[in-house]
């Protein structure tokens, strides 16, 4: 209360481990990427610390790559394909849930509370193996839809699909969209939508003009939790579907450091990814800001 | 020696955007049941917790019997506090929170169990002692924290509107507890409120606080009778203002015009000139039937509404020179000859008006 | 009722349609989309749990119980494999490990920054907040650089991989110790210090105390992410004898995996679940006085 350095002292500890193994490791990634490499094996990284000889050549090399016509366009294009398609469907699926759960669910919801929260504690690893399971070409999946000649004969969903990613994507990602949809359905006054309806709105109207603006924070909230980390994924492409041509940017960087290793293009690709993701996070606190002061007087979220 | 007197020397506090106390002067006996009187944001609770060590005054001194504590940590001042929630420790039974202050202190372990015992009986909670605070009622956990508060027989004890979660029957119940249980224990009483009915009650004295500063201190039958400042009259209780221009002074009194009509007061507030308003209080105002023999100080109405209060009636007079005024008659069970839309002749007896200067502008 | 006994007239699709076009009710539409989501969620789980327990060694084809997988195969079972081995003691070590170490660290931090106001508190709070929102792929590729180009003693392997945890988990322990402190509020300190406890007492004898169930839930959670985590561990592993349980079930898939990987799937969400249920558990019972307060129902759930 009256010690100034009492508390900043206690969180000494905690902010040196962060700035020496969080911060700094950023800086080494930086100045990798803006380094250069060994002139004679011309793989192993020389990282430039001192700005002053920080040399952008690496990363105008990985940016040619990303724009049209370069090895990285697909990629990335599919990347943000994949990331689209997984929010939306996680969106459209997502929501319903979120809301019947919040808000019409009555006494099932303590139950359905812990059903939807489970799959946060269940490993990422699990949930996809139980899919891949699945999907074998002798799996559940094939044997149910030939049983009901939905297919005339088994598919092979792990044969290299967009489909089977995105499916795999949202099936990871969602219970991280509907836990903050939620809470922010979950915290809109029932007054209000009883005064919309005091006042003459339809239940549709009522939902559209009221509880879908009081939840935009949720959406945004939701779509930054599961769309950043997406980005860097690579794993789920490798277990669902391990070809290059479903393969996403994450993928890339994994090869430039495990496959032929060339750390300096993984670097370069690595800081690229960071600094639009950077842009995206301000994008959406930008996006969240306006919406909450358009809702402030009604009553935050 | 004296023990208990509470001195506070030009006390300001400053935060980064608002000034909440503003170079406050007060001075309280050791022993008495003191008040701080105002609305939300006056200043009242930040002076509490400047006096007992929760927040560092910006400049002035707290003089405790006769030391600067100002920075002075709370745990080393001879000073508790009973705080608004309670703030009884949940991890702790009954026993324990009380004895919390005590074991501070290493006392022997049969002094601490007798001393816990004595306290628990004068907040008549004897037997309380296993009970976990979310077992006990409002009233209840109000009662462990002045336990807890006075078993360490501090020389003053701060009260930071303690009665304000309690109902209305418990609260007047507690407040004739809290007031024979200061004249019992002796110490000085520190006590913060936004309720005037409730300081007026209980104090020997008290001041009433507004944006930072002290409007006035006195006895409540001063403040009450004979309020300094609009402020104050507005605030205890109803105030019937009538704005009115002084006419002449004499040394026990003025007479005052009020649209057209010459009212005398008898009181000390000789000093005020010119623009001035009136208070008078409800229940000094004296209705006649119409037709009632003329006098000086009155003035002819018109009943505009009767509210039945209980204990009491509201008779709301439109009176002649365009205010409209409360008067409270007693129910004393006669029936009241004063209907609504009736005309009554107002009779304001001298010596219950008050001049007060108008405020500025 | 009338209504019921005219139901049960009706054949079963029948009955079926008109409860979903009841307008009165609670949104059909809601309901069905709903449980369904649940049982889409959590079925193919169970369905991998049961056949860890499958008597041969098919991933697809059930053709009977047996726990052969667990202990019973004397080559392939997780219990006589020492690769499945080494891997859940490896994810054990580093769990307990990392909550040993960031626990303490977390719980330090949340104190420190919820009561710094002055300079400097602003940025270390966005440093604390930054590792929740850094895409683990980019902390695997910065940790490795770090530790290959200049901690080279550290180096990769299972100390690389404690730091590598520890540094992602702190600042989970501070979001959830902070949200205990900011819920007590400094009401319990003021007291403590009214009634002549020093500040080491104070914050030993009553904020410690009252921090509990958030410590207890902090470590739970820590353990369990830690436990789960893919990306820090693989991208730090040094080769086999550092795989965690995680990377082994990761890179099973890619091949031609045994009944074994649902097996040791199956024993690591077991515990994950149990540390998690009884982090929840323990919060319940220490608020359990305090619950007096309306709380919604995710405060209930102690987010």
């Amino acid at each position: 209360m009256y010690r100034r350095w009492l508390w900043p002292s206690f969180a000494f500890p905690g902010i040196l481990w962060l700035i020496v193994l969080f911060v700094v490791p950023f800086y080494a990634v930086l100045a990798v990427a803006l380094g250069s490499v060994d002139p004679v094996t011309l793989l192993k990284p020389v990282p430039a610390w001192n700005p002053i000889d920080w040399n952008v050549g690496w990363i105008v090399e990985v940016l040619h790559r990303l724009a049209p016509g370069g090895s990285f366009y697909g990629v990335a294009i599919r990347t943000l394909e994949y990331v689209a398609a997984s929010l939306a469907l996680s969106l459209l699926i997502g929501y319903p849930v979120a809301y019947y759960v919040a808000r019409h669910a009555g006494r099932w919801k303590g139950i359905l509370l812990v059903l939807i929260v489970l799959p946060l504690w269940i490993s990422y690893m699990m949930r996809m193996l139980a899919w891949v399971n699945l999907l074998q070409p002798e799996g559940y999946v094939n044997r149910f839809l030939t049983f009901t000649h939905v297919l005339s004969r088994p598919h092979d969903w792990l044969g290299g699909h967009s489909s089977t990613v995105v499916f795999a994507l949202v099936y990871g990602y969602i219970p991280y969209f509907i836990l903050p949809l939620f809470a922010s359905l979950d915290r809109i006054d029932r007054s209000h939508l009883e005064a919309a309806r005091d006042l003459g709105a339809s239940p549709w109207s009522a939902f559209r003009h009221v509880t879908l603006p009081l939840s935009k924070t949720g959406i945004l909230g939701g779509s930054v939790l599961i769309t950043l980390p997406m980005f860097g994924d690579y794993y789920t492409p490798n277990i669902v579907s391990p070809t290059p041509t479903t393969s996403m940017i994450g993928n890339q960087i994994d090869l430039y450091f495990h496959g032929g290793p060339q750390p300096t293009i993984g670097a370069a690709i690595t800081i690229l990814l960071a600094v639009f993701l950077t842009g995206l996070m301000a994008y959406y606190m930008w996006t969240i800001h306006r919406a909450q002061r358009a809702v402030g007087a009604v009553g935050a979220v | 020696m004296a023990r208990g007197e509470i001195e506070l020397v030009t006390l300001t506090k400053e935060f980064a955007d608002v000034t909440a106390v503003d170079g406050i002067n007060l001075d309280v006996p050791a022993g008495e049941f003191f008040s701080l009187l105002g609305p939300s944001g006056c200043g009242k609770t930040t002076t509490l917790r400047m006096i007992a060590g929760f927040e560092q005054p910006t400049s002035g001194q707290i003089l405790l019997d006769g030391t600067d504590v100002a920075y002075t940590p709370p745990h080393q001042r001879s000073v508790n506090t009973v705080f608004q929630n309670y703030a009884l420790f949940p991890h702790l039974n009954v026993f324990d929170n009380i004895a919390f202050g005590l074991r501070r202190t290493k006392r022997p372990k049969d002094e601490v169990k007798q001393r816990v015992g004595e306290a628990l009986e004068l907040v008549q909670l004897g037997g309380y002692e296993k009970r976990k605070s979310s077992q006990l009622s409002g009233g209840q956990q109000q009662r462990v924290a002045l336990a807890r508060a006075l078993v360490l027989n501090p020389a003053v004890l701060l009260l930071d509107e303690p009665l304000g979660a309690l109902d209305a029957k418990l609260r007047k119940a507690l407040q004739i507890e809290l007031k024979a249980l200061q004249q019992e224990v002796g110490i000085t009483f520190l006590y913060v409120t936004h309720d005037q009915e409730e300081a007026l009650t209980m104090s020997d004295r008290l001041a009433v606080m507004n944006g930072g500063q002290i409007e006035q201190i006195g006895a409540p039958r001063d403040v009450y009778e004979d309020p300094e400042t609009l402020f104050v009259a507005d605030f205890l209780g109803v105030s019937n203002l009538m704005d009115a221009q002084v006419v002449s002074a004499a040394a026990d009194g003025c007479r005052v015009a009020v649209d057209g009509f010459e009212l005398e007061t008898r009181g000390s507030d000789t000093a005020v000139m010119g623009a001035a308003k009136i208070v008078v209080r409800p229940e000094r105002v004296e209705l006649e039937e119409h037709g009632a023999p003329e006098g000086p100080n009155r003035l002819p109405g018109m009943v505009e509404r009767l509210v039945y209060v209980g204990s009491a009636v509201q008779i709301m007079v439109r009176a002649a020179t365009g205010e409209t005024l409360q008067a409270l008659v007693q129910n004393t069970g006669a029936a009241i000859p004063f209907d609504q839309g009736t005309p009554v002749q107002l009779h304001l007896p001298a010596d219950a008006l008050r001049v007060l200067p108008a405020p500025a502008d | 009722m009338a209504e019921n006994r005219r139901a049960a007239q009706f054949s079963p699709l029948t009955r079926a349609r008109g409860w979903l076009r009841n307008p009165w009710g609670r949104p059909r539409f809601l309901v069905v989309v709903t449980w369904a989501y649940v049982l889409w969620s959590i079925v193919p789980v169970l369905i991998a749990v049961q056949f860890s327990f499958n008597a041969t060694r098919s991933r697809t084809i059930w053709q009977g119980f047996s726990t052969r997988w667990y202990w019973g195969d004397p080559v392939d079972s997780v219990w006589h494999d020492p690769t499945l081995r080494h891997a859940l003691v490896q994810s054990f070590k580093l769990a307990g490990a990392d909550v040993i170490v960031a626990v303490p660290i977390g719980v330090l931090l949340a104190l420190g920054l919820a009561r710094w106001h002055g300079r400097g508190a602003g940025t270390s709070n966005f440093i604390m907040l930054f590792p929740l929102v850094t895409p683990e792929i980019v902390m695997g590729v910065s940790l490795l650089l770090i530790f290959t180009q200049v901690f080279t003693i550290v180096g990769t392997g299972t100390f690389a991989q404690l730091l590598g945890h520890v540094t992602f988990s702190i600042s989970y322990v501070v979001v959830i110790v902070r949200g205990r402190l900011f819920s007590i509020g400094r009401q319990y300190e003021e007291a403590a210090a009214d009634l002549g406890a020093s500040p080491a007492v104070a914050l030993t004898r009553v904020l410690l105390p009252l921090l509990t169930p958030a410590i207890v839930a902090s470590a739970a959670v820590v353990f369990a992410i830690s436990a789960d985590d893919f990306v820090i561990s693989s991208w730090l592993s040094s080769g086999g004898g550092t795989d965690t349980v995680p990377i082994r079930i990761y890179s099973a898939t890619r091949a031609a995996p045994l009944p074994s990987v649902n097996a040791i799937a199956t024993i690591m969400m077991i515990v994950t679940l149990l540390s998690v249920t009884l982090g929840f558990l323990t919060w319940r019972a220490f608020t359990r006085d305090e619950r007096g307060q309306k709380t919604d129902d995710l405060g209930a759930l102690g987010l």
